[in-house]
Formats: structure tokens, sequence, C-alpha cells
């Protein structure tokens, strides 16, 4: 029973990461949604598939194939495109018009289709994913409206009458009965190879990297995501998948209506993703089925399919936003807790004590104090070696104006390899804004910034990252939903330069899992790793955002406010560890608690209103007429 | 004067549109979700009155008045019981994609039942003030068009009153900018949710009834209006309703330049083209947040 619920858990879920079941993390990824697709899918086709049952389960594979893509794109990534009717159209018209008028066959015509598909999403895609958010939603929306313009005035494509086509999915001619199941059975197998590589890239490390881009796009960049290629890649996989759905569909239905290129039919793509569960491969392929059922079941439901579709998706959004799959897996939690064999809650209940005996405290909190050596275990301070004095960074005579307002006027300075540095001023003085020009993720009117040598100004964000610069955010910026060990490991990932077809294959997800975990040992949080980061008390989650940013052994560490909510016992504990970092590494530190600063720091910036007015050690800060006048007021 | 009558057919259109974007970014403002059934809401107004008046044979104003009531109780207990359950539980609810998706049930829910009450032909309200299109020179003023700006002018009028110079309005603004914040300031943020939604509901409504003589309403018409006031109010960045409003009648003029200048056929197509290109080209400039550098 419990085999059999941790199985189902496992098809529904959209990351080992989430329920974290030392069961899943074992088993290859994706190979139990791709059984379940393919052996259940083939009981069907080969039982009903003469009847009418076996035509709307061939119907509702056709459309999976596209949920599955959307599942990626849209779901887990959050990049809502609204291009899957469209390029469905392509592949569906495609083929009809290879078919009818060129006489290819129509495997051959899908696959030319296919790869046409995709170079057209490539072409496109280079214009519109340029656009974030809202933009790229809009814009895409326009698709199907241009499409549908375009497909009902357009004669040798059928106009609104649609386009019939002679030629069947199974290769060659045979009986109605081979050619009915041979088909569905190619359907089945296409989409099992979809749900295959669509949950082996979201389980991937390249999976992880995608959840950030769709949580937080600016996060991503800041640590290290490529994220317009990643935009790039998820737009075409969603449109070849939606093309390879189109062709299938033509295949198996002989017919291209008018309706298939409607914006309608995005809507209803997009009902199926959503009842189904949005993050889910697996729930995106339930909820095709069940949409299309229940279009397809010739009683009162068919007749009333508006109205069922309404209460259908009010009620299952109600009762959790990720769908059917969310509610089976709560189901499935549920269950496993009711029906746990005595020795796993004994188990549980060792972790549950473990648990309170090591709250949400940080043992040692010091580096030292775990490595002998001043922490240069990981052979940071080794890797980037150089003499102590010698510059890291140095920003030239930095300009940043937003509109006719100046936020940064003229501020130059340089850090050296190794030290704890510090930025003050009071608020709305540009400190925030000199963290977002060194980090990239904002570009400075003019003057330059010059790191380890070479002139970074126009690099973006996630070059800066590979390069050694990695920072933490003032609000904090963790990804809610993964689990802390995630949350460092995505500062680890080896992904940034692998295309995601590459992660189909293999993912190397554990390795920067496991050196995810040497940091977090590292800091004394390893007991922190499976939790869930918004379940950590607010400094435990500073503490993974420092994890993270320390996790890629950077040269320069950029803090924005690390200690902002903190208590005094608990900045005393983090002062101790920015000092032990500082002896490996460059910290440029945002604080307001000028007695901190003044404690920990070997040298201190002052801004105020844009401009560089202190630049000096402590003995000095203390004493300077500027800087009491500024930030004590006196 | 062919150029005059595109830009009077164009005005009236676009005032349409403005409307409806004005409806979806003001209630976006209040509730952070978009509404895609304020077109259904439009489209049941239109074949109510025309079902109420011309089969069931009620007196016009009686059947008007009838299909707005009859709107607004809806709108209120869609309210009460789908969005409380949905923003006010415990759990409540959140992100732009997820609830915008029960207005998208709800939109489904509304066709369904207007299929089922109202069938799948063409109608529309009868014509509130009939008669031959006014002409001055060479200009013709249709009167159902007349109608349509009156009725945009004088309910976009109000309802910019009603923001920028009541406290109601003040209230309303703070909702949408922060709603914890107008919250702990004793601003009862859900009753202005409600009332903002019902409120759209019935102006869609009135919009249906005068609009539904020009083009004729089906079941399924209502998904394209919104459809057009969503985009409009893109492009405010769905909370400045004074830039829909612009949005949607320079949207309504352009439409009907392009069919009547470019093609009547693909006018459409090149209409979209152009408002995706303008996306990707000015996505700040527009209201689009880009989050690249935000």
């Amino acid at each position: 029973m419990n085999q059999f619920l941790a199985a189902s858990s496992r098809a529904f879920q959209w990351s080992s990461a989430v329920a974290s079941s030392r069961a899943a993390r074992r088993a290859p990824r994706g190979g139990v949604p791709t059984v379940i697709v393919l052996v259940v899918g083939a009981i069907i086709v080969l039982n009903y598939g003469l009847l009418y049952t076996g035509s709307v389960f061939v119907l509702s594979a056709c459309y999976a194939i596209v949920t599955a893509g959307m599942a990626v794109q849209i779901g887990f990534s959050q990049q809502i495109a609204f291009s899957q009717s469209v390029f469905f159209g392509v592949g569906a018209y495609g083929v009809a018009m290879l078919n009818t008028h060129l006489h290819m066959s129509v495997l051959l015509s899908g696959v030319i289709m296919v790869v046409a598909a995709a170079l057209v999403a490539l072409l496109l895609g280079s214009v519109v994913t340029r656009a974030s958010g809202l933009a790229l939603a809009v814009a895409t929306l326009m698709l199907p409206l241009i499409a549908v313009g375009y497909v009902s005035g357009t004669g040798f494509l059928g106009g609104p009458v649609g386009a019939p086509l002679s030629g069947t999915l199974w290769p060659g001619s045979g009986s109605t009965t081979l050619v009915a199941l041979g088909g569905g059975l190619i359907v089945v197998v296409l989409l099992a190879a979809v749900v295959f590589m669509a949950s082996r890239i979201l389980s991937s490390d390249i999976g992880l990297e995608l959840f950030v881009l769709g949580v937080d796009e600016r996060t991503a960049a800041a640590l290290g995501v490529r994220t317009p290629r990643r935009k790039l890649e998820l737009f075409v996989l969603g449109c070849v998948c939606a093309a390879l759905g189109g062709v299938v569909y033509a295949g198996t239905q002989q017919f291209v209506p008018e309706t298939v290129i409607d914006p309608t039919a995005e809507l209803a793509l997009l009902i199926m993703l959503f009842i189904g569960g949005r993050r889910s491969v697996f729930g995106a392929v339930i909820g095709a089925l069940v949409i299309q059922y229940l279009q397809g079941a010739s009683n009162w439901v068919s007749v009333n399919i508006l109205i069922v579709e309404g209460v259908l998706l009010t009620v299952v959004l109600l009762v959790d936003p990720e769908g059917l799959s969310g509610i089976v897996q709560t189901g499935i939690a549920w269950l496993r807790r009711k029906s746990a064999p005595p020795a796993a809650d004994g188990e549980l209940a060792a972790a549950g004590n473990a648990g309170q005996e090591a709250p949400d405290e940080i043992a040692g909190l010091s580096l030292s104090s775990v490595l002998p050596d001043g922490g240069q275990a990981d052979g940071a301070a080794a890797r980037h070696g150089g003499p102590r004095d010698a510059t890291l960074l140095e920003v030239r005579s930095v300009f940043k104006e937003y509109g006719g307002l100046s936020v940064l006027h003229d501020v130059s300075l340089a850090l050296p390899e190794r030290g704890l540095f510090a930025l003050c001023g009071p608020n709305g003085a540009g400190k925030s804004t000199l963290l977002n020009v060194i980090g990239g993720s904002v570009a400075p009117s003019s003057g330059e910034v010059i790191f380890s040598g070479t002139d970074i100004t126009r690099r973006p964000p996630h070059e800066r990252f590979y390069q050694g610069i990695s920072r933490t955010f003032q609000a904090v910026h963790l990804i809610k939903g993964r689990t802390v060990l995630d949350n460092v490991a995505v500062a680890c990932l080896a992904s940034h330069t692998a295309s995601i077809v590459t992660r189909i294959g293999r993912s190397r997800l554990d390795a920067a899992r496991a050196k995810a975990a040497r940091t977090l040992a590292e800091l004394g949080m390893a007991h922190l790793a499976d939790r869930e980061v918004s379940s950590l008390t607010l400094e435990m989650q500073r503490m993974v955002e420092l994890a993270r940013a320390l996790a890629p052994s950077p040269r320069l560490m950029l803090l924005d406010e690390p200690a902002s909510g903190l208590s005094e016992e608990q900045r005393q504990r983090l002062a101790a560890l920015l000092v032990t970092l500082a002896e490996r590494t460059c910290v440029l530190l945002v604080e307001h608690d000028l007695a901190l600063v003044a404690q920990v720091s070997e040298r201190i910036f002052v801004l105020s209103g844009g401009h560089l007015v202190f630049d000096g050690g402590p003995a000095d800060f203390r004493s300077s007429p500027v800087v009491n006048s500024l930030l004590v007021g006196s | 004067m062919k150029f005059g009558n595109l830009l009077i057919a164009g005005i009236v259109t676009g005032s349409i549109y403005a409307m409806f974007a004005v409806c979806v970014s003001v209630w976006y403002r209040v509730s952070n979700i978009l509404n895609l059934a304020v077109g259904d809401f439009a489209m049941v107004g239109a074949l109510g009155v025309d079902n109420l008046y011309r089969v069931k044979g009620l007196p016009l104003p009686v059947a008007v008045i009838t299909t707005l009531v009859v709107v607004a109780v809806f709108a209120y207990v869609y309210d009460q019981v789908v969005l409380r359950l949905a923003q006010d539980g415990r759990r409540p609810i959140e992100g732009i994609v997820v609830t915008f998706f029960f207005t998208f049930a709800l939109s489904f829910f509304i066709d369904g039942l207007a299929k089922v009450l109202f069938g799948t032909d063409v109608h529309a309200a009868p014509t509130l003030w009939g008669g031959q299109a006014l002409t001055l020179g060479s200009l013709n003023f249709p009167r159902a068009g007349l109608l349509v700006l009156a009725c945009a002018i004088i309910i976009g009028g109000a309802f910019w009153v009603y923001i920028k110079f009541t406290l109601g309005g003040k209230a309303l603004e703070a909702s949408g900018e922060n709603s914890v914040g107008a919250r702990i300031v004793g601003i009862d943020t859900r009753q202005y949710r409600r009332l903002i939604f019902l409120g759209t509901a019935v102006i869609a409504a009135v919009f249906g009834i005068v609009e539904s003589p020009i083009t004729g309403f089906t079941y399924l018409s209502g998904a394209t209006i919104s459809l057009t006031g969503f985009i409009a109010a893109a492009y405010g960045g769905f909370r400045k309703p004074g830039r829909a409003l612009v949005a949607g009648l320079f949207i309504g003029v352009l439409e009907a330049m392009l069919g009547g200048y470019v093609s009547a056929q693909y006018g459409d197509t090149v209409l979209y083209a152009i408002l995706a290109a303008a996306i990707l080209a000015w996505p700040r400039a527009l209201g689009f947040e880009s989050a690249v550098s935000g």
C-alpha cells in the first residue's frame, strides 16, 4: 500500500525536492509517470481503440502532448505565452497540406512540420522572449488572434471549413483496425516520450534554474541563470510540443477544423493545464484527459460543457491552486501519514526529536570552528590566491540618473582581494543602486566597473556571477516552496552553459546539492537542509541567503543589509561570521547599524545624496564630523 | 469623407473598448484580479433584455431594469461565495495567474448559462433610439453609436469624479496601492472589491445593451469583448484606468482605419500584429513592467 502511495506521489510530483522523501531521491527521475502513461495508454488503446472511449482517449492524448509542454513552460517556469494553439495549428495544417497537396506520408510531413515549427519558434521566440511577464503574455496573446484571422481568410487552408487529409498516422495501408490501433499506439508512445523529457528536465539542475526563473527573473540572473537563453529554450520547447500535438491530431482525426487555431482553443488548453495542475507534467496529462472526456461524453455534461468546465475549474482551484495533482498529492501525503508503518513512525519521531533538540539555532556559526585552517578548505582562497592588497574591484566615477534625478554622482571606490568593507548612508543615498551597478542589474549612466582587471560595466548579471560576484538582497529573495538545500544549490549549479535538452540524459543536480550541503555543514546549518524556506525564522532565512552567496566560493560578496530585522544577539553572531568570511574573500556590506559597521569593517564608505562623502577606517569613521551629522544626527 | 466616417466609427468602437478596459483596470487596482468575465456581463445584458422584451413580452424599461438587477445579484453572489473563499480565507490564493483563472471559469460558466437560457442565435437588445443616422455634411452619425458615446461620457465621467473627488474613491485608490496598509487604516478592502465588481458588472451590462444593436451578440460574444478590453487595459499596465481609456479609443480608431484603408479582411490581423510589435518595441513606455532591471 505504502509503496503504491509512494509511486503515485512520485508520478504527480513536479520535483522530488518538494516532499524530498528519500525513496524519491533514489529512484530514476521521470520514470514513474512515463511508465504509467505508456502502460495505461497502451491498455486503453488496445482494448477500446475501436470504440468511442478509445477515440476520445487518443484525442485527449494529442492534447496532453501539448499540455505537458505547457506544464514546463507556463506552469513550472511561469513564462506565460499564448502560442500553443497557433503552433498546434502549424503542425496540424502543415501535415494536412503536405499530405493532401504533396502526397507525403503523415509521419514524414510530421517530422518536417515539427522541425519547421522549431525553426519558426526560434525566430519568433528570439523576438518575443525579450519581453518579460505581462508583456510576454499580452504580446503572444496576439498570436492566436493573428492566426485565426489569417486562416479564416486563406482559401487553400480551407478557410472556416477546415482541411481534410487522407493519410493516417499509422504508415502504410492496412485494415481499419490496424490503422486505428497503430495510430493510437504511436500517439501514446510520443506522449510518453514527451512526459519523460518534461519530467527529466523539471527534476534536473536546469529544472531548478527554471523554477527560480519562474519565481523571480532578477534573482535568477543574479544567481547566474542565463535568463534570455532559458526563456528562448522554454518558448521553443512549448512550441515544439504544441506542433507535435497538432501533427498527431491531424494524423489521427484526418481533419483539421479551423477551431484548432481559434483563441478559444488556447483557452481550452489552459483549462486542461490548470485543472490538472499547472506545475505537474503528469497532472497536465490528467487534465487533458478529464476535459476531453467531459467534452466527449454524450449526455447532459457535453451539452452544458461550458457550465461544467466553469464550475469544475472554480472548485478545483478553490480546493488547491495546484489543481488535481495538488489535491492528489495532499491526499497521498495524508494517507501516508495514516498508514505509515510503526517503524517509519519511530523514524519520524526520532527526526522530530532531533529537530526539537536543534531548533532554529545555528550551533557554531563560525567557519573557523569547523575549518581549522581558517576556512580555506574548499580552495576559494587558494584558487583566487593573489596578494591580499591587489585590487579586485574598481568603480570609476560612476553616475546614475533616473530621468532627471541623479542617484549616483561621480562615485569611485576600490576594493582589494580580501577584507570586510561597509557602505553606509541615509535612506535614498544610493547604496542599493551602487550595489546593483556592481552586481549588474542596473547599468550606470556613465563610468566604469572593473573587476579583476576586466571592464564588466556592460556585462549582464549572470556573467558577473560566473566571474565571482555574488550578492544578497535587501528583502529576502529566497525561493519559496523549495528546501534550504535547493535554495543554496541554485548557486552551485554547473548547468548555466548547458542546453535544457542535455538534461534529458542526466542531471547534475546531485553534485550541486552535495556542494550546497557542504556549505550548509560549514555554517552549522546542515540540520536545516530539508526544511522548506518559508518555514524558517527571519534570521535563518538571512543565513540561507548568506549560505547561497557563499556556496559558489565567490571572490566578491555584496551583502545588502544582512542584519536588518535581526536581534542584537543575532547581529553579533552574524558579525563574527562576516569577519571570518573576510579572511578568504572580499565582502562589501550595506548596513545601517553603525556600531556593527565600525566594529567589523576595516574601511567604510559613506554615500549621501549620491555623493561619496566619506572613505576611511573605523577610527576616522567614529570621529568624522560628516558622518556624525549625517548618520548620527548630532 | 471616408476618413471622417471611419473616424466616427472608430471612436464609437473605441469608446466601447475603452469602457471595458476601464472596468478591467479599476477592478484590478482594487482586487489584483484580472476580470475576463466583464464581456460576458455585457453579453448577458444584451441577450437578457432581448429575451425578456422580445420573447417574454415585458415592457422595455422593465426588461432593462430586471436584467441589470439580475446581473448585480449574480455578481454579488459570486463575490460572496467564490471570491470570499478564494481571497479572504486563511490561505488566500495569490498570484495574478491563478486568480485570473477564477474569472476565466466564471466566463465559461456565464457563457454556458447563456447558451441554455438564450440559445445560440445572434440577437440584440432592441434599438433604444431608432431612426436614420444623423448627417452633418457628408458625415454620418449613427444614432446607436451616439448613444454609446453618450453612455461612455456619462458613465466614464461619473466614474472619474467618483475616483478623483470622493472619499470612497480615495479609499479605493488606497486599496489598490497597498491592500494591507489600507486595511490597517480602517478601509474595508473587501467591501470595495465587491462594490467595484458589482459596479463594473452592471456597467458592462449597460454597454452590452446599448452596443448590441450595432453588432449583434451570441452567447460566445463575451470573450471577444473581454479580450479587447483586456488588451487595452494591458497597455495601461492594468493599473491606470486613464491610459486604458486612451488605449481603448486608439485601438478602436486604428481598427476602423485599417479596415477602411488597408484590408477589410485582414485589417484585424494587421491590427494585432501592430499591437504585438508595439509591446515588444516599447515595453516600458507602454506600461508593461520589465523584470530585466526592475
